[in-house]
């Protein structure tokens, strides 16, 4: 998405709400909160997810606003916050998980998966890391470099989901296409 | 046309996103079918983008605007002391792996090995059940430094941007965290915290 808030006014909203001004930080909050639970939602796996992220997110941007340096969007800035606690979040899980693939799941959900998928279902339907990446890059529009830099990953990493990604859509979602 | 191949999903994705390279090109104008393909690719990010937003259950705002004053209470509450409990503390728990000459995989054991560490912790923080524990003043200003340095942490850990590759240091951050973990058990469970400090 783009940045909702012009520049200056993200400015005069991060200035006041440093100095103490919560009204402020609300208006941050209401600015951002959809988008920040959208991407959520498309980054982890629930809806309760979600919600934590959008609460750490939060947290985390009431504690560092200090850090952005007003060079960039802020929206940028929130949303790098907002992926990194989805990736964190996903980290720990996957720490927990008794080293399950997410290349397994889906190929074993795989066996039973309907001919025909709608975009929304497909989409939940592709790894987290997969699915993370064509997020990030198709829709929010980061490069291949920022979305590596991210999960800690290579570029070719970022390149290579994405192209598998959109393998999937298109296996899922019907759609010709010269065997690639 | 002559091409004994067609384009692959990475190089029409990258012609797609204006950084495909000649060939690519030069083989999409000839071949219907890849032209057909880079023309899918393009609908589908159009139809992603046109996916609806979600809009929260719930409004957080009161929920993080409350927890967002009672961090910033605590720390100023906290003061000087509580750091130094937090660092002793961690200082005391901490087994730091000063990184020096590892191997690759000596550097990836020990990686696996201190998230393992920090898993655990966190499954002993768990079962302690901090939020159901009732702490004194001083005992609460500790926590917060312990969960203000747990979050710095994370942040650090969450950016990878940072670490790049250094597992190393990966091994480092996960193992103070586990440090940090352990220290918010004892705090909630012997007041070690103020105790002995």
């Amino acid at each position: 998405m783009t940045d909702t808030l012009p520049l200056a006014e993200a400015h005069s909203l991060v200035a006041r709400a440093q100095a103490g001004d919560v009204s402020a930080l609300e208006h941050l909050y209401r600015a951002y909160e959809r988008p920040v639970y959208t991407l959520a939602r498309r980054l982890t796996k629930t809806p309760e997810d979600a919600e934590d992220v959008l609460q750490e997110t939060f947290l985390e941007v009431c504690r560092s606003l200090g850090r952005w340096r007003g060079e960039g969007s802020l929206w940028g800035w929130v949303r790098q916050i907002a992926a990194s606690k989805a990736l964190m979040r996903y980290r720990r899980e996957k720490l927990r998980a008794t080293e399950v693939l997410d290349d397994d799941v889906a190929a074993r959900a795989g066996d039973d998966v309907p001919l025909r998928l709608d975009l929304e279902a497909a989409l939940q339907r592709l790894p987290e890391r997969t699915r993370t990446v064509v997020w990030l890059h198709d829709v929010e529009g980061m490069t291949h470099e920022e979305i590596a830099e991210l999960m800690g990953m290579t570029t070719s990493f970022s390149k290579s989901q994405l192209a598998r990604a959109h393998q999937k859509l298109r296996e899922w979602l019907g759609g010709e296409g010269a065997g690639r | 046309m002559n091409d004994v191949r067609h384009g692959t999903t990475e190089e029409l994705l990258a012609l797609r996103d204006g950084e495909g390279g000649a060939w690519a090109k030069a083989h999409v104008e000839g071949c219907a079918a890849c032209a057909a393909e880079l023309y899918r690719l393009e609908q589908m990010r159009a139809q992603l983008r046109a996916l609806p937003a979600f809009a929260p259950p719930r409004d957080r705002w009161a929920l993080i605007a409350e927890r967002a004053r009672r961090e910033r209470r605590q720390r100023r509450f906290s003061g000087g002391v509580g750091l130094a409990a937090a660092a002793a503390l961690a200082g005391l728990l901490l087994v730091a792996v000063q990184g020096t000459g590892l191997d690759p995989l000596q550097a990836e054991t020990t990686l696996k090995t201190a998230m393992a560490r920090s898993q655990a912790m966190e499954q002993v923080l768990r079962a302690v059940d901090p939020d159901a524990r009732a702490l004194d003043g001083q005992a609460a200003g500790v926590v917060a430094e312990l969960q203000g340095r747990l979050e710095s942490l994370d942040a650090e850990l969450g950016n990878p941007a940072a670490l790049a590759n250094d597992r190393v240091r990966q091994a480092e951050l996960w193992n103070e965290r586990a440090g940090l973990l352990s220290a918010l058990v004892d705090v909630h469970t012997t007041r070690v915290a103020y105790a002995g400090l």
